[in-house]
């Protein structure tokens, strides 16, 4: 496996290190299926849902710092959240704030994944991934890469970014 | 067997305890700490077998928290398993310096959890 070994200067990350991990994630520990996707075929996917979510974790280093988010729909989260925690159809739903959780740790995983990718040679810090209707973003990203996939048919969409300036420490481990 | 399993997420917590409930050993007890300061204190009034411990943690991480045991003779016996996002080798040789065995990396399947209780206890 290549590894982008993270310059001073600001990388754009890359994007089949960033499918790897979320490939890597949901299969190992959701048991799920994910495709790539373009604009067309991520556009038709969504069409059905109207209520997402959006996790986002942010990272540093003492060169470098960034956040990844994960959106996606309710249903999905749904979808996840029982593979992971092995819950039946018969037994009551989650509570929406465990579904939360789920999704957090989903993103969470995703960030650790493609970070032992990128750079396998530092150590990075992980924030408390921050789960709402939005992303949290820190400010004007140097560098962008987005991703969309399907994950059992259903979408997905990944946004790394890197900062010039670390985001705030406030909302980073809280 | 007496567990701490040492996690930030509930979910990861519940999963983890999940897969113990799969795996035939002899467990006494589990606990639960959301971060290295409540582990500490779970540790400090409970005689702990084997703990499990993610790395980013809010208040005091894996790392701070490993510090700390590894400073304290009476936890010289104690088998620390880390469960981590971060696998990356920086880290893995970081906690080598820690009295760090095992070494688990997510994402993971319950096999692999179970893999390593199996040789922990």
């Amino acid at each position: 496996m290549s590894s982008l070994k993270l310059p001073d200067t600001l990388p754009t990350p890359d994007r089949e290190e960033v499918f790897s991990a979320v490939a890597d994630v949901a299969e190992r520990s959701f048991f799920a299926m994910v495709d790539p996707c373009d604009d067309a075929r991520f556009a038709e996917l969504s069409e059905p849902h109207t209520d997402w979510l959006v996790a986002t974790v942010r990272f540093e280093e003492r060169t470098c710092a960034g956040t990844v988010s994960c959106r996606l729909p309710n249903v999905l989260a749904d979808r996840l959240f029982d593979a992971f925690s092995g819950r039946d159809a018969e037994e009551p739903a989650p509570h929406p704030e465990e579904v939360r959780d789920l999704v957090g740790e989903f993103a969470n995983m995703v960030c650790g994944a493609w970070l032992t990718r990128a750079a396998n040679d530092r150590t990075f810090n992980l924030g408390k991934p921050s789960v709402g209707t939005k992303p949290v973003t820190g400010g004007v990203a140097e560098t962008r890469t987005g991703l969309m996939v399907a994950i059992d048919d259903m979408p997905c969409q990944i946004d790394v970014r890197f900062y010039a300036t670390q985001p705030p420490l406030a909302s980073r481990q809280g | 067997m007496r567990i701490l399993i040492v996690d930030d997420s509930a979910m990861m917590r519940k999963m983890v305890r999940r897969v113990f409930a799969l795996v035939d050993l002899a467990i006494d007890e589990i606990f639960e700490a959301g971060n290295g300061a409540e582990a500490l204190e779970v540790l400090e009034k409970n005689d702990i077998d084997v703990l499990l411990t993610d790395i980013n943690m809010p208040v005091m991480t894996g790392t701070e928290l490993l510090r700390e045991i590894s400073n304290k003779e009476r936890w010289a016996k104690l088998r620390r398993v880390i469960i981590s996002t971060d696998g990356s080798a920086a880290r893995r040789d970081e906690a080598a310096g820690l009295d760090v065995r095992w070494y688990l990396e997510k994402p993971f399947s319950p096999e692999v959890i179970r893999d390593v209780l199996t040789e922990v206890a």
